[in-house]
């Protein structure tokens, strides 16, 4: 059971001083988030988060995508069925530098796509936030900040937190697992 | 509900701005409500009549298609030596069109240019819908469609390979990515707009529909961290990408031998030739929607201002394009190449390509004027000719050199048939179905952005009035 104490702010700089706050109070940063209609700048120093691994996984993908491509045409049309045409060299470098970009930059978007939903867990189309009709403003103009926990007698405590914050429509909401 | 922010007038103070990117007293949940509007309200008898008209044409694009694949490409005006005429122009035409979107949507997201907010949403569909066009031509045009898949290396019975030093293959591979990656990274920048819709969806099946297509968005820091890390890296490979794509299109005509297509110059003219094509759609279509979906306060006379300017400069890339290849011709001293420029400009197809150097050369030139880029009459007008000349760019290309290439004796002239025109009127249709819908079920101005852009012109403006505020005690002091 995971509870999810939740409190609303009125800007996106308000949102970032209160989880400010919350981290200086000694509340671990893997157990705080905020959701905001817009990135809001600055809110990744203060969830401490780690550059996004997606650069990396592009740039293999990349890496791969071009590699396979080349070897893909250097293979049909140079080894297993070589084809003169006009003697022109069977490996053809340069005719074959289209085709092996096209490839790297096709890997390298279906890799950064797929990765994101595989690093945002989706497609989860429900979240125990969703419970919560006042919730639906964090896609339109909300801030909103979460403070988890599994012990239910922490709740009340973190409530107050967030109220003392100044938060507005703070609210507990039971995650069954 | 929450109290939120209050509506407060963001236009710009600086001088060197004049005009607002966002008209009004807004908020982001003013914004929000505003930017879902047209796709929450009831649909109009304007919608229904072009949405019967498309429908229509889209008919119309099916039949043709169907005798296309019946009787085969002898159904199309084509003929040897104009073997490529209809099929190839229109592709050209259309895949030059998504350009600009690309252009606006990753270009600009490099430049840091805030103005592309309001418009690249809707750039991006024309992107998508004109590839898809695009793509069903060379298919056709393939006499056999449906064996399209022998351009594709897989292992099969008959133990053969597709020749990878032809530009065919190229094509397919630099039209499929294309399209996967500008779908791709439509869909990413949607994804909180589709939730937003979700959140405001008054309807059970409006809640369920953009419920699955948001697929779970929270607008969680965890995920925007991920997420603008993704979109600027796919903004960074859609950037060489959209480059690349017209370059290889132009490689269909620049690695042959045929007079007038054997130019070092097409590659980069073929590339700002699709960006000015594209824009001026981009211009022809934003113009009379954003007054009926009620998208003025978001995209303001400035944004058509600079995508007139735009215009021009694209424009006066495609005139140098020009002037290249008419001077390569008469300067290469080759009598083939100065024979086909010669009969492109007084040849049987001379009117067609006076027009385009009216439309293409000349017209873009009003917009050196402010009075002609604010006036939206001359700028809709204008876009639509040059949408036509760059039609017409294509058929100069094509047409007039295939016909008069080496031999005399095999010269031969080419007119449509009827099949050929209603491909390309059935294509437009089909193009405007898509468009239509686009409009009617998802947010047309990328919601998300422009509340960032918002947000980003307030703080800049509190920026400003506090350094006025610092600074002017300090020069009277100094005074």
């Amino acid at each position: 059971m995971r509870y999810w104490v939740v409190g609303e702010f009125g800007s996106g700089a308000e949102a970032k001083k209160a989880l400010g706050r919350l981290r200086e109070l000694g509340h671990a940063k893997e157990k705080l988030d905020a959701f905001t209609p817009y990135p809001v700048e600055g809110l990744d120093e203060v969830l401490g988060l780690k550059p996004s691994p997606i650069r990396g996984f592009a740039f293999m993908a990349g890496l791969s995508g071009a590699a396979l491509g080349y070897a893909v045409q250097w293979w049909t049309n140079a080894v297993d069925w070589p084809l003169n045409v006009g003697n022109r060299p069977l490996n053809a470098g340069p005719a074959f530098v289209p085709i092996t970009f096209e490839t790297m930059v096709l890997f390298a978007a279906l890799t950064i796509f797929f990765g994101l939903m595989w690093l945002f867990r989706f497609p989860r189309p429900h979240h125990p936030l969703f419970e919560l009709e006042t919730f639906r403003t964090a896609s339109t103009g909300g801030f909103w900040v979460s403070i988890t926990t599994e012990r239910r007698e922490e709740t009340e405590a973190l409530l107050g937190a967030l109220r003392e914050l100044k938060a507005r429509n703070t609210s507990v909401v039971e995650e069954a697992s | 509900m929450a109290e939120v922010e209050q509506a407060s007038e963001t236009p710009t103070k600086d001088p060197l701005e004049p005009a607002p990117l966002i008209e009004g007293a807004q908020s982001a949940e003013s914004l929000t409500a505003s930017l879902l509007r047209p796709i929450e309200r009831k649909p109009g008898l304007i919608f229904w009549a072009l949405l019967l008209l498309t429908l229509g044409g889209t008919g119309l694009f099916l039949l043709a298609i169907t005798v296309t694949l019946v009787r085969g490409i002898g159904a199309w005006g084509n003929n040897i030596p104009v073997a490529w005429a209809f099929g190839i122009i229109d592709f050209v035409w259309w895949i030059g069109f998504g350009h600009a979107g690309t252009l606006i949507s990753a270009i600009l997201v490099l430049f840091q240019q805030k103005w592309r907010a309001s418009v690249n949403r809707f750039a991006e569909a024309m992107t998508l819908f004109a590839v898809m066009q695009a793509g069903l031509f060379p298919v056709l045009h393939l006499g056999r469609p449906w064996v399209a898949y022998w351009l594709v290396p897989y292992p099969n019975t008959m133990s053969i390979w597709p020749n990878f030093r032809s530009s065919l293959p190229w094509d397919l591979v630099a039209i499929t990515t294309y399209f996967t990656v500008s779908l791709l990274f439509w869909y990413l920048g949607l994804l909180p707009d589709l939730a937003a819709a979700r959140d405001r969806a008054s309807t059970p099946r409006g809640q369920f529909w953009y419920g699955v297509f948001s697929l779970g968005w929270t607008g969680s820091a965890r995920h925007w961290h991920h997420w603008r890390a993704g979109y600027l890296l796919l903004a960074g490979l859609a950037t060489p990408l959209v480059l690349s794509v017209h370059t290889i299109v132009s490689f269909d005509f620049a690695i042959a031998q045929v007079p007038g297509w054997h130019s070092t110059i097409f590659p980069p003219y073929f590339v700002a030739g699709a960006i000015f094509s594209g824009l001026a759609l981009v211009l022809t279509l934003l113009l009379p929607v954003r007054g009926s979906l009620g998208l003025n306060h978001v995209i303001t006379d400035k944004h058509v201002d600079i995508l007139c300017k735009l215009l021009l400069a694209t424009g006066m890339m495609v005139s140098y394009g020009y002037l290249q290849e008419h001077f390569f011709a008469w300067y290469s001293g080759d009598e083939y190449e100065m024979a086909s420029y010669a009969d492109k400009r007084t040849g049987t197809w001379a009117w067609l390509f006076w027009f385009q150097m009216f439309s293409n050369v000349l017209l873009p030139h009003v917009f050196w004027f402010k009075k002609l880029r604010t006036n939206l009459v001359v700028v809709w007008f204008a876009a639509l000719a040059v949408d036509a000349g760059m039609w017409v760019e294509r058929f100069s290309i094509i047409v007039p050199s295939l016909a008069h290439d080496f031999l005399p004796s095999s010269w031969e002239g080419y007119t449509p048939t009827w099949v050929d025109l209603s491909l390309l009127a059935g294509s437009m249709s089909f193009f405007g179905l898509l468009f239509l819908l686009f409009l009617k079920f998802i947010p047309a101005v990328s919601i998300t952005e422009v509340k960032e852009l918002h947000h980003e012109l307030k703080e800049a403006l509190a920026a400003k009035e506090e350094r006025e505020r610092t600074e002017s005690p300090l020069r009277e002091k100094e005074a």
